[in-house]
């Protein structure tokens, strides 16, 4: 519906370029792996902004998808043995039932009702990873995961070129049709309802995508970590997750990547400064939040590039 | 001509209040028909029950043959009962343009193929032709009329339910925004069903009127016949009893 500027378009390049160039300037395994995390996070920040920043119904939870995913992985390359491939698609589609066991009877509902069941939903799984611990390996999880790629180099490569297809899909989706009525949901139900639009399958097809994506996230990191462990469900996940939608600039997809990308890269900076680490990084987040309600990513870059549109 | 739409002994209970009594009427194809009534007297409870925006105690209601109680609202305007809210809800943030393709997406629009023509043709059809692109937020009233007027048209409805479509509105306005409610009557071929109480306005427009006065139904005819009516002109300036007491 609405045609991507090219501005845009030159600046995905260039930004895409840039962070696939960047571990061959520093060689370090250490840069990669953090890279590495950098772009997984970058695909579970854009995802969850997909459907919640869209449609405005908040997803406290998104680490359930994301620990769905990776355990389905864990389980499938550990436990089972098979083929590490074959992880990517299952997580897809263990994250996408667990999107519908929690949408269906939630997203029917205005309200609060959908946030606190995601919440709750993800609380529950880490306790069951925990109570079950002979089948999850409790506390310790599940290890021995085999890798995907021979050198974390290709593997981050690999990362990112998922993350480059999921920004991808996510910016075509939101700015079709689709997104318009994603959008409309946002603003106003009663009024979709007028409309003649059938609300609550939108917001759960859209939570089905956001999942998928999650969970794809989720089953590239347990392959990078080569083990899973319950804190992949924590609250703290979907908490980390929705500041840096917030700072990436709602609704805007790209912006959510990249301040994942950014915050990702800050906490792993500010880890010489030892104990006010988390005073800084918090610090830094508030100022944002408080000062630019409306994120720092996205509307930064419109800025920029207003007059080139 | 057949019955569109029946409505067979709706009622409607908050609690301890009724705000629809018992209520039963019939609206013919091509009917252009109000409902009138003093303020609470139950007009937008009636037009959220007959969408499906809420579900009577008891009581039918059957649309072109088919019992529609119980359907979701979505459903209801995918089975040709569009309606406009007595206050304007645009979606903000999107221009005119968008506010109208939400509603061509509906299942009952599928026909047409090419959206954008299609919300802005309509957009065009209400005297709103060349704003496209406008933003909803600077909108005066009466336009935020004619775009829910455009939207509900997007879900090509057989009945339109208008609620309170003038309040608000400058003389003026009203008059223009009538004469597009008269045209699209005739010339769509749409049977309408108008809430109002703006008498004058009201009466100009409306071939047969539903007199409502506490929730119920106190008359029903042409509306030469309604302003002679007695319950009416009691439920308009009272008794002549509470006159007095008053005074």
């Amino acid at each position: 519906m609405k045609r991507i500027a090219p501005i845009d378009i030159a600046g995905g390049i260039l930004v895409v370029a840039f962070l696939a160039l960047l571990p061959m300037f520093a060689a370090s395994n250490y840069l990669t792996g953090v890279l590495t995390v950098c772009v997984i996070y970058g695909i579970w920040a854009s995802s969850w902004d997909f459907m919640s920043g869209l449609t405005g119904r908040e997803n406290f939870g998104h680490s359930l998808f994301i620990g769905a995913g990776a355990y389905t992985a864990g389980f499938l390359s550990s436990i089972w043995s098979t083929n590490p491939w074959i992880s990517l698609p299952l997580g897809v589609v263990i994250a996408i039932a667990f999107s519908l066991l929690v949408g269906f009877p939630t997203l029917r509902l205005r309200g609060p009702y959908f946030a606190l069941a995601m919440l709750s939903a993800s609380a529950i799984l880490q306790r069951l990873c925990l109570i079950f611990w002979e089948y999850t390996g409790g506390e310790e999880g599940i290890y021995g995961l085999d890798p995907l790629m021979k050198t974390p180099l290709h593997y981050y490569w690999f990362v990112l070129a998922i993350l480059v297809v999921t920004v991808i899909v996510l910016t075509l989706l939101a700015q079709s049709h689709w997104g318009l009525l994603l959008r409309a949901i946002r603003g106003d139900e009663a009024t979709c309802q007028a409309a003649g639009i059938n609300v609550t399958f939108y917001k759960i097809v859209s939570l089905m995508i956001s999942a998928g994506f999650a969970g794809l996230g989720g089953a590239l990191y347990a392959h990078y970590q080569l083990q899973v462990s319950p804190p992949l469900f924590s609250v703290v996940v979907s908490i980390t997750v929705i500041i840096m939608v917030y700072v990436g600039g709602i609704g805007s997809i790209y912006g959510a990547a990249i301040a994942a990308i950014l915050l990702t890269l800050l906490t792993e900076m500010l880890r010489g400064f030892g104990e006010y680490r988390l005073w800084i990084y918090t610090l830094t987040l508030m100022l944002i939040l408080f000062f630019l309600p409306n994120g720092l990513i996205a509307p930064l870059w419109r800025r920029l590039t207003e007059r080139l549109r | 001509m057949t019955d569109l739409l029946e409505v067979n002994g709706v009622t409607k209970r908050f609690g301890g209040l009724t705000a629809v009594k018992n209520a039963s009427f019939t609206l013919k194809k091509g009917e252009f028909t109000g409902i009138l009534g003093p303020n609470g007297a139950g007009k937008t409870t009636l037009f959220n029950i007959l969408t499906g925006f809420m579900q009577p105690t008891t009581g039918t209601i059957h649309f072109n043959g088919e019992l529609v109680r119980e359907l979701a609202p979505y459903k209801v305007v995918n089975r040709g009962m569009a309606r406009t809210f007595q206050l304007t809800r645009p979606f903000v943030g999107m221009n005119l343009l968008e506010n109208v393709l939400v509603a061509c997406m509906s299942p009952r629009a599928s026909e047409d193929k090419d959206k954008e023509a299609r919300a802005s043709y309509l957009l065009a059809q209400v005297g709103l032709g060349g704003r496209d692109k406008e933003p909803v937020e600077t909108l005066p009233y009466g336009d935020l009329r004619r775009l829910e007027i455009a939207r509900a048209l997007a879900t090509r409805p057989d009945l339109l339910l208008l609620d309170e479509p003038f309040a608000g509105l400058g003389s003026s306005e009203i008059e223009q925004l009538a004469q597009l409610i008269r045209r699209l009557h005739r010339e769509e071929n749409l049977t309408i069903l108008l809430i109002e109480h703006k008498l004058r306005e009201f009466m100009a427009l409306v071939s047969r009127v539903i007199a409502m006065n506490f929730g119920e139904i106190i008359a029903v005819g042409p509306p030469e016949e309604i302003v002679k009516n007695e319950k009416v002109i009691e439920a308009y300036i009272g008794k002549t009893e509470e006159a007095h007491a008053s005074a």
